[in-house]
């Protein structure tokens, strides 16, 4: 391989170049640890933490830590489900119209909230929510499903049995979600922005179409709940 | 007359097989050594040194005024080394004149492996039968627990190189489990000796690093620099101290040369982790990259520079954050038999 390769820790373990490439590898050694960017969890002193975050930081001073992706920063403005959401929108590599699309979808959550804030009465002013990055973590809350189905092979027939899944399975669904409905059932002329503000709002407060998704998945969990015991993991 | 030829199946096999490994004899090894001397000997004495005193580095330098190579591979070039390094450690013949292996495992093919595995499980028995009796004698157990962050077990290649035979990756890990149950145990200290044998020691990743002091121009400002790349991007900052937080890049407002707003978040982000944003200035220069890889590059130059303005627990955290490292990512390359790196050709049924 004459492809350039990163200080590691020494002679026998910086050979991080498999010979036969797997098809899932990373430029990293596996020993590197995820890096940490938010101010805050440096500045608690020593006793406040807990085992687990004491083991952390011990380890954490012995081993080397992977470079920060260009997409997170310590800057209050930049969120990691933010940017997951605009990686997924993103077409062709076209981060900046991705990046432009989504301030303008919190920009229009952000208008439609006001107006709806200025025309309340006094007493329901308190209940409306206005900080756009608020009703998006809580819309895609609102959409995850908590169970599965995945097909199983079983004497030539295949089921659909219900199986948990874990937390970035069910993110990943709920934002999938979000983006093929807004890509595909709506008027030829409305503009993304508009037709993912709407269907973000809905979800807050849990109406719309991908909250009747996530509805018919569970029921069809339930209904297939005999089969449960298909699943041997 | 005719004659009946009996022959056995040992006999009508002509060829051995495919040979294997050169075995070395300890004889040869050892003529190999004094032949090395005598030759280092004749070689200080060609170059006008004291044979005395005629270290390896030497050596190799002479060869490479004697025989200069201009062949790519090193390992082709000519090379004069003491026999231990050119001649791999092998194993001597495990058996006896009369054929008797000498080890009783001999003939499970991996004799040193499975002794290992035989040797650890006894200490394992060993640390459980003192527990057994700590407990009937009513005593406290010690329950300190080794750090076990600042060291690591051994890696494959090296147990190989440990037990002069080859392990598979499942042994090894079967090894490492061992090893980490012996551990687990309230009484392992007793057992310390051996464990060290296969643990090294992880040396704290800061010490590695060497901080520069700060610098002074002619306007007594204190200025420090760093350097940084990321994929083909490399990039030089100088960051000034009682500044305002100007950030100047090739000549150019940063407001001008990044437009994308990430970009400029990533020149921002040291500044604005340590909470220094408008006390420094910044004058970089970059070139090569893209848009993305140039603000990467800047990052990591920042950074560096920043180092030396600021508290050593605060090196730290900026390690921690994955902001001193170089980011190793770069653009795969292509396969033959392939589009892309990835990407296969259309599959056509005919």
């Amino acid at each position: 391989m004459a492809a350039p390769s990163a200080a590691g820790l020494g002679r026998r373990l910086r050979a991080w170049l498999p010979r036969i490439m797997p098809v899932r590898w990373s430029r990293y050694n596996p020993s590197y640890l995820e890096p940490e960017v938010k101010t805050e969890s440096y500045q608690k002193p020593l006793e406040e933490l807990t085992e687990e975050e004491k083991k952390q930081t011990e380890l954490k001073a012995v081993r080397p830590i992977k470079a920060a992706p260009p997409t997170l920063s310590s800057s209050v403005f930049s969120d990691p489900m933010i940017s997951k959401f605009t990686n997924m929108m993103m077409k062709s590599g076209n981060k900046v119209l991705a990046r432009s699309l989504m301030s303008q979808t919190l920009e229009a959550i952000k208008r439609k909230q006001l107006e709806k804030y200025h025309k309340a009465p006094e007493n329901e002013k308190e209940t409306i929510e206005c900080n756009p990055y608020v009703i998006f973590h809580q819309a895609l809350k609102n959409c995850q499903p908590i169970i599965g189905l995945s097909n199983i092979t079983r004497g030539g027939k295949t089921y659909q049995v219900p199986v948990p899944l874990t937390d970035n399975r069910k993110r990943f669904l709920a934002m999938k979600w979000l983006i093929t409905e807004c890509r595909e059932n709506k008027h030829r002329r409305t503009m993304m922005p508009e037709k993912l503000s709407q269907e973000l709002l809905l979800a807050f407060n849990n109406e719309g179409p991908v909250i009747k998704k996530k509805h018919v998945l569970h029921k069809m969990a339930e209904a297939n709940r005999a089969y449960a015991h298909f699943r041997w993991w | 007359t005719l004659r009946l030829i009996c022959t056995t199946t040992a006999v009508q096999r002509k060829n051995g097989g495919p040979p294997g490994p050169e075995k070395y004899t300890e004889a040869f090894i050892k003529k190999q050594i004094e032949e090395f001397n005598l030759g280092k000997r004749h070689l200080a004495n060609m170059m006008g040194e004291d044979p005395e005193t005629f270290t390896q580095e030497d050596i190799d330098r002479a060869i490479a005024y004697l025989f200069p190579s201009g062949l790519f591979d090193e390992q082709a070039r000519p090379l004069m080394k003491h026999p231990t390094e050119v001649f791999p450690e092998q194993r001597k013949i495990q058996w006896g004149e009369d054929g008797r292996p000498f080890h009783f495992l001999f003939y499970t093919g991996k004799q040193s492996y499975y002794s290992l595995m035989h040797e650890t499980y006894e200490k394992l028995l060993n640390v459980q039968k003192h527990e057994e009796q700590l407990i009937a004698q009513d005593l406290p157990l010690q329950k300190e627990k080794r750090n076990l962050a600042g060291s690591r077990w051994l890696t494959k290649i090296e147990l190989e190189e440990m037990l002069l035979e080859k392990v598979s990756d499942d042994d090894y890990s079967r090894f490492i489990q061992l090893l980490q149950k012996l551990v687990a145990l309230p009484c392992a200290d007793i057992e310390e000796k051996y464990i060290q044998k296969f643990s090294k020691e992880l040396p704290v990743q800061l010490q590695k690093v060497v901080i520069e002091p700060l610098q002074y121009d002619e306007r007594g400002v204190a200025f420090s620099t760093g350097e940084g790349k990321r994929k083909t991007a490399s990039a030089t900052a100088v960051v000034y101290d009682n500044g305002t937080g100007k950030i100047t890049v090739n000549g150019i407002d940063i407001l001008h040369y990044f437009p994308v707003l990430q970009d400029r978040e990533q020149l921002l982000f040291p500044f604005q982790f340590l909470g220094r944003i408008g006390k420094h200035d910044m004058v970089c220069t970059v070139s090569g990259g893209g848009r993305s890889a140039q603000a990467g590059a800047i990052r990591l130059a920042s950074a560096k520079a920043l180092r030396s303005f600021v508290t050593e627990k605060e090196v730290e955290f900026m390690r921690q954050a994955g902001l001193l490292t170089v980011d190793p990512r770069v653009k795969e390359r292509k396969k033959p038999g392939q589009e892309g790196p990835r990407r296969k050709f259309t599959w056509k049924k005919r």
